[in-house]
């Protein structure tokens, strides 16, 4: 299945290039979330940080943050154009205060912020980041000592935390296999 | 009663006006009708001492004391200054000034023609003023371009201060705003960024809380909470908050900056170590005498070089 994603650019929800502050990050939140809404077979969104030249901490809490943490599991976040290193500390600094993991691409070079898989699941989240999609069967197949039931208890537990989205397929057996896709 | 605030002829920095008001009586107590505030030839406000004394005079005013400053070298002294920053421009109308209220406000004249001062600007959250922690940023830019790590600064200080008004938007429920100013002082190798509010203080906010939200801090002393509140970020919002004050000292210790905060009773000097902010290093002061509300200012070298 071919997954839907959808440019989120930040800016033209804001009011200027700045955005500060508890207040005006909710109101940009709900701007957000109409915009999510409406777009309701997107899988996920890419948050362009074009043309925005500083957030902070409090703000980030309340617009993109929240936002992932609200739709972990269903639909899928990250961040590109995000080249500023304080502005990234800041985003940084929210997700991990709320326990989310977002994705920032630099090209087709990713790194998480927020927080980082434990390290039974890092593995596993490396080898699905090289893939747009994948199965717990084929991670099981690329690493000798792990079994399938093995395989999908860590993806689904980086499924839970928000580090990848997954989907339900139909397996070759008949059964149910979830596909899990990396966030961006 | 009336009580007496006699300023020494000296600068005074938050450390000396504390000292100041600890000698004289409780301005706030409740025998007090009148409060007089004597700055002597001599006297030289600081920034970080005059938003504080703003917020206490608009305080003792709200709460109907009659409220006099004197200042005896007039115009030419710190009064001057003061006018200069604004601080006659959010002074209740009903505080008596000697010898006189300036006629006109010097910082209405001159206001924004100093890269190395942003005068007081008032904090409300009916009436955002968007643009002042550029303001503040750009100013202290100004004066810290030459420093090694100016680039990283620059967006450290935009931070920060965004942080430190939004947290006053935050806790104030008050009829008095909250004001924020910055000055340069380059002979002391030095810029200070000041922010204060009247309104009910962390703690107050806090401590409700922190029996469902944070029980291991439960019977922390209110200094060593205040600590914890920039060492872990702790907000009566829960645990998936606080992070603004926390990310805010963060980047201050990055930058090796000195916070100062000052709640009702109490107050607290940090000084960056390579851990951060620590409780054992904090300068802390106890049984202070009343001001309302939270009052920080950020102390910064402008050339980490010298």
């Amino acid at each position: 299945m071919n997954e839907k994603s959808a440019i989120i650019k930040l800016r033209d929800f804001m009011d200027s290039q700045e955005g500060w502050g508890r207040d005006q990050g909710r109101k940009v939140y709900q701007q957000l979330i109409d915009f999510v809404e409406s777009n309701p077979g997107t899988m996920t969104f890419k948050v362009s940080l074009d043309q925005v030249r500083r957030v902070d901490i409090s703000f980030a809490s309340e617009t993109i943050v929240e936002l992932a943490r609200r739709y972990r599991g269903k639909k899928g976040f990250c961040f590109t154009d995000l080249a500023d290193q304080d502005m990234l500390e800041n985003w940084d600094a929210a997700a991990e205060r709320k326990g989310q993991p977002i994705m920032v691409w630099e090209g087709k070079n990713g790194q998480v912020i927020g927080i980082t898989p434990s390290q039974g699941t890092l593995g596993a989240f490396n080898f699905a980041l090289k893939r747009e999609r994948t199965r717990a069967s084929e991670f099981a197949a690329s690493m000798p000592d792990i079994s399938i039931a093995n395989a999908s208890t860590k993806f689904k537990q980086l499924w839970e935390q928000g580090f990848l989205l997954r989907r339900e397929d139909v397996a070759e057996s008949g059964g149910v296999e979830f596909t899990y896709h990396r966030i961006g | 009663m009336i009580c007496q605030i006699v300023f020494p002829s000296a600068w005074i920095d938050a450390s000396a006006l504390e000292s100041t008001l600890r000698s004289s009586c409780a301005p706030h107590g409740p025998g007090v009708y009148e409060v007089l505030f004597r700055f002597p030839t001599g006297c030289r406000i600081m920034v970080d001492s005059a938003v504080r004394l703003l917020s206490l005079i608009n305080q003792l005013s709200l709460s109907m004391r009659r409220v006099r400053l004197e200042f005896e070298e007039g115009e030419a002294g710190t009064m001057g200054y003061l006018d200069r920053m604004g601080f006659f421009d959010h002074l209740a109308k009903d505080v008596d000034v000697l010898p006189a209220r300036p006629s006109l406000s010097a910082a209405e004249i001159y206001g924004g023609t100093n890269t190395r001062l942003v005068e007081i600007a008032s904090i409300n959250p009916k009436d955002r003023d968007v643009d002042l922690p550029s303001r503040l940023t750009d100013a202290m830019m100004d004066s810290c371009g030459n420093r090694p790590d100016a680039k990283g600064l620059e967006g450290a200080a935009w931070t920060i201060f965004a942080e430190l008004i939004d947290n006053i938007f935050s806790h104030s429920s008050t009829q008095i705003d909250g004001y924020a100013a910055l000055q340069v002082y380059p002979r002391g190798d030095r810029v200070k960024v000041a922010v204060s509010d009247s309104g009910l203080g962390i703690m107050s906010t806090l401590r409700p809380a922190i029996k469902t939200e944070f029980p291991s801090l439960e019977n922390l002393s209110d200094i060593d909470l205040l600590v914890e509140i920039f060492r872990q970020g702790i907000s009566r919002h829960g645990t998936d908050r606080g992070c603004g004050l926390k990310g805010s000292a963060a980047k201050a210790i990055k930058y090796n900056g000195e916070l100062d905060v000052r709640l009702p009773n109490i107050r607290v000097l940090l000084t960056p170590g390579k851990e951060g902010y620590k409780p054992n290093t904090a300068y802390c002061y106890d049984g202070l005498p009343l001001i309302w509300g939270t009052h920080i200012c950020f102390t910064f070298r402008l050339d980490t070089n010298r």
